[in-house]
């Protein structure tokens, strides 16, 4: 074998082999990772009108009983949107199972009576993971107002996230 | 049906600030592509709509996007066929190993980092709908990835396509890109079959199939194309219309497959004959309105879908950062660290690097693919956007500053037939490094 054939094959091992060989150590490995819970996809929100519209800024929710909402999630840190119901869009927190997020209700929606502009809709909520498709049960509440209460929620995921890919 | 006045002028509009903004970045010694990336970004929500919301939501309304995409993907589909047309297998062979040893090592050196990179980033910027395994090797292959058209455009503007730095960087590229893409397919039928109920072997078994065909019967007969040219000068309009349904036919394959669209016009345009006049001519007649009217139409679709807000707080751009300097020093200093044990002098050694270090569109039609299969986040999305702006824009200027023309233009770097052979050194060599 000339040196040339010998350098390429060392060379080769070196910087190609085994770095595979980690490659597949590091696939291993990962697996016993775990990432935060899926959320992302559309919700379809269940709440009882009357309550809804009885909370300053839920008015306009209650109008609509086949309110979605959609989740965009990155991570921990998702952004909900209301995907036939009014403009507006909110960023929130993952932690374990239970989701946090605070909308901001659009110009258009603020000017509905009793939801001020600079008030904001909260969402707390926590996921169960048991039901298949995922379904979450929380509260909506609307900050700076400890007077109006809050109201209960549940939401069915409409398109469960299956499992991208081999573990 | 689309608002056709809406429709045309989301069009104009994005035609015209690519083209505006693509200019500029010319004046600035950046390839024009550069630009047009960057401006479809401008005309997103990371600016156009933070600023302007109601102009952003005027002309771009989520109903139009669909149309918009539509006509992208075409303008995708004809480019990734451009793009197979373009690679030349056998340049490859006459650099010999050294450039087998660069090419792989350009493509394993970022592929591991990158992996290793996933076992931090997997449980922040993922959910548990996505499995590590599909997670890693796909943050892999789009670290791994190297612009070959925006590579050769760089080459041919600084004059250094016949050059040996030239060359090697378009025959690593080459190979780069085809395994880039094979791994891509390997997780896209990984994903994929998670939903589809026929059995991941079929899907595979159909897949090699195809390529098999394609490779050894289709292949053949497309030389009858450079006959024909050989003969008249110029091929009909019935034999262009014929080779735009044999793309278009093997990209409907590929999906059918269960893989994407673009493998399959990739593959068409990998396997057409490789006469340069042949292929210069095929070039000239899909390059203009592929380049000048449907990518633009991707990078602003891109551009929609790519949110920099997404990325707030010092964390999150840490782990932006962490991805720009991992897919730098992967593929940078992977390909530099090969080319230079290959004989290659440090200097152009590291000029070759920081070519191969140019991800620009490649990219984004990969990452494009990783988000629309949900393996990549909305965030890890639009940091992996930036990271392939990144590495684009910084090419010209930090190929200028280590290799500038007048050294490139130099004798030994100008001789191709200067065969590269594997050298281990002993210890680091002080006549290299002075080099």
């Amino acid at each position: 074998m000339s040196n040339a054939n010998r350098n390429f094959i060392i060379a080769y091992i070196l910087l190609v082999a085994l770095p595979i060989v980690g490659l597949l150590g590091v696939l291993k490995n990962g697996r016993t990772l775990t990432a935060p819970i899926s959320v992302d996809g559309m919700w379809q929100l269940q709440a009882d009108p009357t309550r809804l519209a009885s909370l300053p800024c839920g008015k306009t929710l209650g109008q609509n009983p086949e309110t979605a909402l959609a989740i965009s999630q990155s991570g921990r840190n998702f952004t909900l949107s209301l995907a036939n119901g009014p403009k507006s869009t909110a960023s929130g927190v993952l932690d374990g199972t239970t989701l946090k997020a605070s909308l901001v209700p659009a110009a258009a929606w603020s000017e509905e009576t009793g939801c001020g502009a600079s008030r904001e809709l909260t969402l707390v909520a926590t996921v169960d993971i048991k039901t298949d498709p995922r379904s979450l049960t929380g509260m909506l509440s609307v900050s700076d107002c400890p007077s109006c209460g809050s109201v209960e929620f549940h939401a069915v995921r409409l398109a469960p996230a299956a499992k991208k890919g081999l573990r | 049906m689309p608002d056709l006045f809406k429709l045309v002028l989301e069009i104009a509009v994005i035609l015209a600030v690519c083209r505006g903004v693509g200019s500029i970045f010319r004046k600035i010694g950046q390839p024009r592509v550069v630009g047009e990336m960057f401006a479809g970004i401008l005309l997103g929500p990371s600016l156009l709509g933070w600023m302007a919301p109601g102009i952003s939501a005027y002309l771009f309304p989520a109903g139009s996007l669909g149309f918009l995409n539509a006509l992208s993907q075409i303008g995708v589909v004809v480019f990734m066929f451009l793009v197979g047309l373009g690679i030349n297998p056998k340049e490859l062979k006459k650099h010999g190993h050294a450039a087998v040893l660069t090419s792989h090592v350009s493509i394993t050196a970022p592929f591991v980092l990158a992996a290793f990179l996933s076992l931090y980033l997997y449980p922040k910027l993922s959910d548990d709908s996505v499995a590590f395994t599909s997670f890693a090797l796909f943050m892999g292959a789009a670290m791994s990835i190297t612009a070959f058209p925006v590579l050769a455009r760089i080459l041919a503007e600084r004059d250094l396509l016949g050059s040996r730095l030239g060359t090697v960087a378009i025959a690593c590229a080459a190979v780069d890109d085809v395994t880039g893409w094979c791994i891509l397919a390997y997780i896209v039928v990984l994903i994929r079959s998670a939903h589809n109920p026929t059995p991941i072997w079929v899907t595979v078994g159909g897949i090699v199939a195809f390529a098999l065909v394609m490779i050894y019967g289709v292949r053949r007969m497309l030389h009858r194309y450079v006959t024909i040219y050989r003969e008249r000068g110029q091929l009909s309009e019935n034999l262009m219309a014929l080779m735009l349904l044999l793309v278009l036919a093997s990209a409907l394959c590929t999906e059918w497959l269960g893989i994407h669209l673009l493998f399959g016009s990739f593959l068409m345009g990998a396997i057409m004959p490789k006469e340069q006049k042949f292929v210069r001519y095929i070039l000239d007649r899909f390059e203009t309105v592929t380049v000048t009217l449907l990518l633009p139409l991707f990078f602003a679709f891109t551009g929609l879908r790519t949110n920099i807000g997404l990325v707030k707080g010092q964390e999150m751009w840490i782990y932006c950062g962490l991805i720009i300097l991992v897919a730098t020093v992967g593929k940078l200093g992977g390909s530099m660290l090969a080319s230079w044990l290959s004989g290659m002098p440090v200097r152009e050694a590291a000029g070759l690097g920081t070519l191969m270090n140019t991800r620009g569109l490649m990219e984004l039609v990969i990452l494009n693919i990783g988000l629309d299969i949900k393996v990549i986040s909305p965030a890890l999305f639009s940091m992996m956007v930036l990271m392939a702006l990144f590495t684009t824009f910084m090419t010209t200027p930090v190929l200028e500053m280590i290799c500038p023309d007048r050294l490139l233009r130099e004798g030994p770097a100008r001789v191709p037939e200067q065969e590269l052979a594997v050298r281990i050194p002993a210890t680091p060599c002080a006549d290299r490094i002075s080099a």
